[in-house]
């Protein structure tokens, strides 16, 4: 498959960053919700990332994988199954008798942190969409 | 085959078109647990005579690898993939150069 | 006064007439060259015929591949035509001779 496949590989790392990055806006935004409409305290999500053979309407799945060419995307969302943590605040309105209150457990600056990894991994993407592109125009240019 | 630098950098360009399409997918790829940085041995294809063979995929191997067994480096394929343009660039710009010699090589025997 | 000069007979070809290639009894040095820029011209359009239709197709073929072979067959054209104008003109040339 010619250099053309790269754009679909780019392509596919694009929607997976961005798949990525809402569930950790998710993430941080719920970072404090107690109640959620499952019942209970908000739990962390994951995106899963797996290596892909890029789906083309020309070429087969075997020849992305002979030549190594494979794309990524989010094949699931895990929730953490964890016991949420325990706080001690007995004013609040969801607290149990005990005054404890079922919290997200979850670290929001680590998040971030990912947060900012996946803005960098899609900008990545982005250049090598630009860089390919080009090639293929000096190519086309040959023709001149 | 028009010449032997034409032919020389047809064969540059495919090994610089195979890489490059490696490092799409490292890239692609940099976050994906249990992936392995992918490259093209370069300097040996180069060796072996313009090979009509796709060039053989190689794990790259002695980076560092992630918790998750990923070893991707962007830093790494951000410099491959600006140094292959570059380089792709380079080899466009050189057969064009050739062909509109050899072309002109042609027109000049033109008789009145 | 001597022999009188007998009508004009078609002198033995110097050159091979401009035959299609293969039917000719007595190749010349010009038809060889000619044949063989002709045979050039007709692999070179076949292989660029060939590598872009399998660009097209999606099958594994780079794209600058298919350029370049674009690109040989018209050098092979362009040579090719030349060729067959030297040629034409060299006949042109004998052809005047005779006169």
């Amino acid at each position: 498959m010619s250099l053309l496949s790269a754009l679909s590989v780019s392509a596919s790392g694009m929607a997976a960053q961005r798949t990525r990055a809402e569930v950790l806006v998710e993430n941080i935004a719920n970072s404090e919700t107690t109640r959620t409409a499952q019942g209970g305290p908000y739990r962390r999500k994951d995106a899963i990332f797996s290596s892909q053979s890029v789906p083309s309407a020309f070429q087969s799945e075997l020849d992305s994988e002979l030549s190594g060419l494979q794309g990524v995307s989010v094949t699931g969302i895990s929730v953490d199954s964890r016991e949420p943590e325990r706080r001690y605040m007995p004013g609040h309105p969801d607290a149990d008798p005990d005054g404890y209150v079922s919290m997200p457990r979850m670290n929001p600056a680590e998040d971030m942190v990912d947060l900012m990894g996946a803005s960098r991994s899609y900008e990545a993407n982005v250049s090598a969409i630009s860089a390919v592109k080009d090639m293929i125009q000096r190519s086309i240019d040959l023709l001149r | 085959m028009i010449d032997g630098l034409t032919n020389s950098l047809e064969h540059y360009m495919d090994l610089l078109t195979a890489r490059q399409k490696l490092v799409a997918s490292n890239i692609a790829n940099a976050d994906t647990p249990g992936y392995r940085t992918k490259d093209v041995n370069f300097q040996a294809e180069l060796q072996t005579a313009n090979s009509a063979l796709s060039p053989h995929t190689v794990e790259v191997g002695g980076l560092p690898v992630k918790n998750d067994g990923n070893d991707v480096s962007l830093d790494r394929e951000a410099r491959l993939l600006a140094e292959n343009a570059m380089r792709f660039n380079l080899a466009s710009n050189l057969i064009r150069s050739q062909l509109a010699t050899i072309k002109e090589a042609i027109q000049e025997g033109k008789s009145s | 006064m001597g022999n009188p000069i007998s009508a004009i007979t078609s002198v033995p070809s110097i050159v091979a007439p401009m035959t299609t290639p293969g039917q000719s009894s007595q190749p010349g040095a010009f038809q060889n060259v000619l044949e063989g820029a002709i045979q050039n011209i007709e692999s070179a359009n076949n292989n660029a015929t060939d590598s872009v239709q399998k660009f097209l197709k999606g099958e594994n073929e780079e794209l600058h591949t298919a350029i370049l072979a674009v690109q040989q067959a018209s050098i092979a054209f362009d040579l090719g035509l030349q060729v067959r104008n030297k040629v034409v003109d060299a006949y042109q040339e004998i052809m005047r001779m005779q006169m």
